[in-house]
């Protein structure tokens, strides 16, 4: 494959997808799950979250009060179950589409969280310094765009 | 992941909280719109991928969606009552878009 080309995923049929990362991606991806595992239940990181668990009634606070007390405990647990079957399938060279749909979930609420820390504008983002100590934090971000940029084209182009 | 778990009902929690009035009634038939707000950090492709997986919208349908969202500032992309709203909102927390609900 020429240099530069490589498709990190791609449909081999409408439920099967190849995924051709390196093993030094699949650690990255597996330490960003890992982290935010522990994060979910962490009472210090929950400012960071706020993304996870959006408003849902802007003009009215006691209604979106009662629909988060509804909804928190699944959204939760939803992510807690997607970014698990991430890790428990993070070495695999082919899933399927429910898998990588999973995968798409779960790295973007990755994305959300980094994003939020990074605090992040619309746009291409500023050039860091070498010694910024958002450096990696952003590296990945970025590096989770294209991750989950490339799984959204295979799984749009098998629906 | 898709689909709604069965510990919630949608359909009755928030109304038990509100103040009974007698004026509500009147509101009932009017429909509920969903929007779908700008954020800085999801791609574009991936609320349009959203938008078509969710609602089974077409690629065309969802894309004008997602550029309203993204030109806008917001786009409505259901209507409906209050329980298929709430269950439309729901679904797109879970896939990390910003979603909210008003009466139209």
């Amino acid at each position: 494959m020429a240099f530069g080309l490589r498709r990190p995923f791609h449909a081999k049929g409408p439920d099967r997808f190849i995924v051709n990362l390196g093993q030094r991606e699949r650690e990255v991806l597996q330490a960003v799950c890992e982290d935010l595992l522990g994060a979910l239940d962490e009472p210090e990181a929950q400012p960071l979250l706020r993304r996870v668990y959006p408003v849902a009634h802007v003009d009215d606070a006691e209604i979106d009060r009662a629909y988060q007390e509804m909804v928190h405990s699944d959204l939760v647990s939803s992510r807690r179950t997607a970014l698990e079957r991430i890790i428990a399938t993070v070495e695999d060279d082919e899933i399927n589409r429910e898998t990588l749909d999973t995968w798409m979930i779960g790295l973007n609420t990755v994305r959300l969280v980094l994003g939020t820390r990074l605090d992040v504008d619309e746009g291409p983002q500023p050039e860091l310094e070498p010694d910024d100590p958002d450096l990696v934090a952003m590296a990945v971000y970025e590096f989770l765009g294209g991750i989950i940029e490339t799984i959204v084209r295979s799984l749009t182009s098998t629906l | 992941m898709n689909s709604v778990p069965a510990s919630i009902s949608l359909s009755d929690a928030p109304v038990g909280i509100r103040d009974p009035d007698l004026d509500e009634s009147l509101d009932v038939d009017r429909p509920w719109i969903v929007l779908v707000w700008n954020d800085p950090i999801n791609l574009m492709s991936y609320v349009t991928f959203v938008l078509q997986k969710v609602f089974g919208y077409s690629r065309e349908k969802a894309e004008t969606m997602m550029l309203e969202v993204h030109n806008n500032g917001r786009s409505v992309v259901s209507t409906g009552t209050r329980e298929k709203a709430e269950l439309d909102v729901f679904r797109l927390h879970e896939h990390g878009l910003w979603a909210t609900m008003q009466q139209d």
